[in-house]
């Protein structure tokens, strides 16, 4: 172990640690542009400038220096002070300052930077720097030349998370910019991660793009239900409509990054029509009067089967176990839904929960079908038409009808992925929180609840579920599950 | 001390086809290596250079042999020695006297320092601008080759060696040490973060030297006449035989082969016939243009060896000793060195690349009559902001001119200020 002192505390790291890594240990931030956690630093932007050993005529970058024993590291001397003003000043003299109209304002540390670290001033009285403004870099990326500070954490982001180099810098000196490599747009399926990891407006997301400044946004840690990797998200929306997936860090996930499909797999959750209310036989009736419709249909259970979306959380999904062990139904299947997965964060199970519904007593549909006489479909899932052939009746919970709800006896609405609190158990064992990004009002109660409510209210609320669920998943799950995780709040 | 002329590296410029490996040959040439790989441990051979008192000739002015001894003596990567001849230093022409009148001595003193720092392959980094030489250079490691002075088992010493010659495209900053390694790569040529040092980490990753045309060429001769002879030319604490790069207002500009030591004003006064049309002189740049500039006062008392120009807070650099008469302007002369520098600037690190354009804006204002009292602290601070705070020492060796102009020269800045014209009046 490596001792040094930093702001006159001492801190203890291992061989290899940067600066700027053990700072951060001990809770002291240095600014930074080019390092990222990700995909490591470049040393080029020298906002993390730092007097070491009292040498004030060179100021070392803490995100490449290595801890030496004995250091002694100063983060907000005079001379780092004037330093981070200098190099602040030397970024903005350039820059356009077109905050208002920019989309990166409010989520931008050259924003946040210029107003904790900067020099509140410009002495630039001279014509800015005229560069290309609105360059394609592809269908979902938008580059502005003027606004870019050539940290190159989107070139790296390619060379070294991707191992491809669509896009680098062209010319010196003040007319760098980056561009577009001989071989036309960006088609990597990730491009979109260097829109996050742009720490300034250059590279902005031709979707989200004008559509809303993040501070009138509400914000949920949640989830990606695109694939069964879960990968960390926050979802961002404005008056209840979704307006994008940013991928938020979890080293044993994601590490920083998601893919554009399941990036821009949000769309599909703002709804234009949606079920709201209980029907049964088309008829809106109340949800007390749908579950006792249901538990009519069901009787003993015999012959009746539940088949659950693994977009479900597990507590629905507790519920739903809850509520087939009450009314006496013992088969619980699992349905889910699959796209073409790859070879880096993109998995096969285009469901984020199936490991769930498995430690949750589900199991996928049998090839030798039973004869049924009345299925429960909970949730999004494609239902295997042989199995409609001969119930007499389906009943369905579910936030879009379809014709499936359209023809069902008894329909419940559900809430979409993106508006569900509980937890979903990915691929790897990790159960992971899920917090709703939307609200979809109080006629569109949380899915656990009709189960609960239908089985008797024995359940007892959402903390109980959270509790059986956990039992359940112990006991059932063929792997082991990790305790619930979250990831980091975006830096 | 006074000038004491001297033929070392520039003993056989004069001769016809002095290129020739025949002629190289007949001279001794190569003598000096068949021996050293032979009858020298590589140790042995870096204690020779370090004793020798050698210092890099590309402007640092670091001990050749020390350098040397960074390279692991244990490592299981193969180590490569980097001959940097991207001579681009404004007011710098001597490598180039090398490469195109004499590559063969230069290509002695690649292989013994291979030897000694136990590379098996060399590259030798020339600018693209250098058509002459590079084509002198290829065609002497060619007949290198030819005489089994390179390549495998040389003269059945046991020594191995390969030698490449690579071209670069003309930019400035490829002759800082880590860019030319990005350049051989291939990769663009951006400096590197250090630590690693070269040494440990260079080229490929390897242990690597990287050394200037005119420090390998002096080599071959430290290893014949021995340590004690190059450590008695010149300055003892900066000894050696060096070639001067004389531009500007003087009457007979050109290189000059000169012991260190010597004072410049009889430099100026005699080989170069004093400052051109019988003119006052009014500045010296003397070590390239990345140096402080000298005013006369200075120029008349300062000897050029390290010690002597430190005293006056300047640098020997690359020996480009740049002379400037009564007429210049200087405002206009530090607008022309931003310019280069602005324009030669990488642009990977944040100082260099916004500041020194932001100077170039400056300056020009001062050219255009619209130059500013307040301008000045400016410039300096700007200077603060970037030196020391940068990737690699070109915006140093931006900030060193330009600082030591506005101070030294700071009324003629005013003296353009007070001249202004407020707009609208002709």
């Amino acid at each position: 172990m490596i001792k040094l002192t930093i702001d006159d505390r001492e801190v203890e790291v291992e061989p290899g640690t940067t600066i700027l890594e053990a700072a951060a240990s001990v809770g002291i931030e240095i600014p930074h542009y080019c390092y990222h956690p990700d995909i490591g630093s470049d040393g080029n932007c020298r906002m993390c400038l730092t007097e070491v050993n009292g040498n004030t005529r060179k100021l070392g970058i803490s995100c490449m220096l290595p801890c030496g024993d004995g250091m002694d590291v100063k983060t907000t001397s005079p001379a780092v002070k004037k330093a981070q003003k200098g190099v602040l000043e030397f970024l903005l003299i350039n820059h356009p300052l077109d905050c208002t109209i920019c989309d990166q304002a409010g989520e931008c540390p050259l924003q946040d930077y210029t107003y904790r670290f900067g020099p509140g001033d410009s002495r630039f009285d001279e014509d800015k720097a005229k560069k290309p403004k609105k360059v394609a870099f592809s269908d979902n990326v938008m580059y502005d030349g003027e606004r870019c500070i050539l940290c190159t954490r989107c070139t790296r982001f390619f060379e070294e998370v991707r191992d491809n180099r669509p896009i680098g810098v062209e010319n010196m000196g003040g007319k760098s910019q980056i561009t577009l490599g001989p071989n036309g747009p960006i088609e990597d399926p990730y491009q979109m991660n260097i829109i996050d990891i742009c720490p300034v407006g250059a590279l902005t997301s031709r979707d989200f793009r004008f559509k809303q400044r993040v501070w009138f946004m509400d914000f949920a840690e949640s989830v990606c239900p695109g694939c069964s990797r879960g990968c960390n998200i926050t979802a961002g929306a404005y008056q209840g409509e979704l307006l994008r997936f940013v991928p938020r860090r979890n080293p044993q996930v994601n590490q920083s990054w998601m893919c554009d499909d399941g990036r821009l797999s949000y769309k599909q959750y703002n709804l234009d029509d949606r079920v709201r209310g209980a029907r049964v036989a088309g008829e809106v009736v109340t949800p007390g009067d749908a579950a006792d419709k249901l538990l009519e249909l069901v009787g003993d259970g015999s012959s009746v089967a539940v088949l659950a979306s693994t977009r479900d959380t597990c507590e629905e999904l507790a519920a739903v176990r809850h509520f087939a062990e009450t009314v006496g139904i013992t088969q619980l299947w699992h349905g889910s839904r699959t796209w073409e997965g790859d070879d880096f964060l993109k998995l096969d199970d285009a469901t984020p929960n199936t490991a769930g519904a498995v430690a949750l007593g589900f199991s996928a549909v049998p090839d030798e079908l039973p004869s049924l006489r009345g299925l429960i479909v909970v949730g999004e899932v494609d239902v295997p038409s042989a199995l409609l052939a001969e119930v007499d009746f389906v009943a369905m919970q579910a936030a879009v009808a379809g014709d499936l709800g359209a023809a069902a006896t008894v329909l419940v609405p559900g809430r979409t992925p993106v508006e569900k609190r509980g937890t979903w158990i990915n691929h790897a064992g990790l159960r992971q929180q899920v917090r709703p990004g939307l609200d979809p009002g109080p006629d569109v109660p949380h899915d656990w609840a009709f189960w609960v409510a239908a089985a008797g209210g024995t359940l007892g609320g959402f903390p109980e579920l959270t509790a059986q669920a956990d039992a359940w998943s112990a006991a059932g799950a063929p792997a082991p599950v990790a305790a619930a995780t979250d990831g980091e709040t975006a830096s | 001390m006074t000038l004491k002329h001297s033929k070392v590296l520039s003993a056989r410029f004069d001769k016809e086809n002095s290129q020739a490996l025949a002629g190289y040959r007949e001279d001794g040439g190569y003598e000096t290596f068949l021996s050293v790989i032979k009858q020298k441990q590589p140790d042995e051979v870096i204690d020779i250079v370090k004793r020798s008192g050698l210092h890099g000739r590309g402007g640092a002015g670091f001990s050749t042999g020390t350098k040397w001894s960074f390279v692991p003596k244990q490592t299981d990567k193969p180590i490569y020695l980097c001959v940097n001849g991207d001579e681009s230093e404004p007011g710098t022409f001597k490598d180039r006297q090398v490469l195109e009148f004499d590559p063969h001595q230069l290509l002695e003193g690649v292989g013994i320092t291979c030897f000694a720092v136990r590379a098996k392959v060399c590259y030798v980094y020339l600018r693209v601008e250098f058509a002459k030489g590079i084509r002198a250079v290829q065609h002497a490691i060619d007949e290198a080759y030819a005489a089994g002075l390179f390549g495998q088992d040389i003269d059945g010493s046991g020594f191995s060696l390969d030698v490449h010659l690579h071209t670069g495209a003309g930019a400035y900053i490829c002759g800082e040490e880590t860019s030319l390694l990005n350049s051989i790569e291939g990769a663009r040529p951006y400096p590197r973060n250090k630590p690693p040092f070269p040494a440990v980490e260079g080229l490929w990753g390897c242990p690597t030297v990287i050394n200037n045309v005119e420090t390998i060429a002096n080599v071959p001769h430290i290893l014949k006449h021995g340590a004690e002879w190059h450590a008695g030319l010149g300055h003892p604490e900066d000894p050696g035989s060096r070639l001067w790069c004389v531009s500007g207002h003087v009457a007979k500009p050109g290189w000059f082969e000169l012991e260190t030591g010597y004072p410049l004003q009889e430099l100026i006064d005699g080989p170069c016939g004093g400052i051109r049309g019988g003119k006052q002189l009014k500045a010296i740049i003397p070590g390239g243009s990345s140096s402080k500039v000298l005013l006369p006062d200075e120029v008349r008392k300062v000897t050029m060896d390290t010690p002597g120009i430190r005293a006056l807070g300047s640098s020997l650099g690359s020996a480009g000793i740049i002379v400037l008469d009564e007429d210049t302007d200087m405002v206009d002369a530090c607008l022309n060195l931003m310019k280069f520098y602005a324009h030669e600037s990488c642009g990977q690190c944040t100082p260099c690349r916004e500041g020194t354009p932001w100077i170039v804006k400056i300056l020009q204002r001062f050219m255009d009559g619209e130059g500013k009292a307040s301008d000045l602290d400016l410039l300096l601070d700007l200077a603060e902001n970037i030196e020391g705070r940068t990737v690699c020492a070109l915006a140093d060796g931006a900030m060193w001119p330009l600082t030591s102009i506005v101070i030294k020269f700071r009324h003629e800045f005013e003296a353009k200020i007070a001249a202004n014209q407020p707009v609208g009046v002709a």
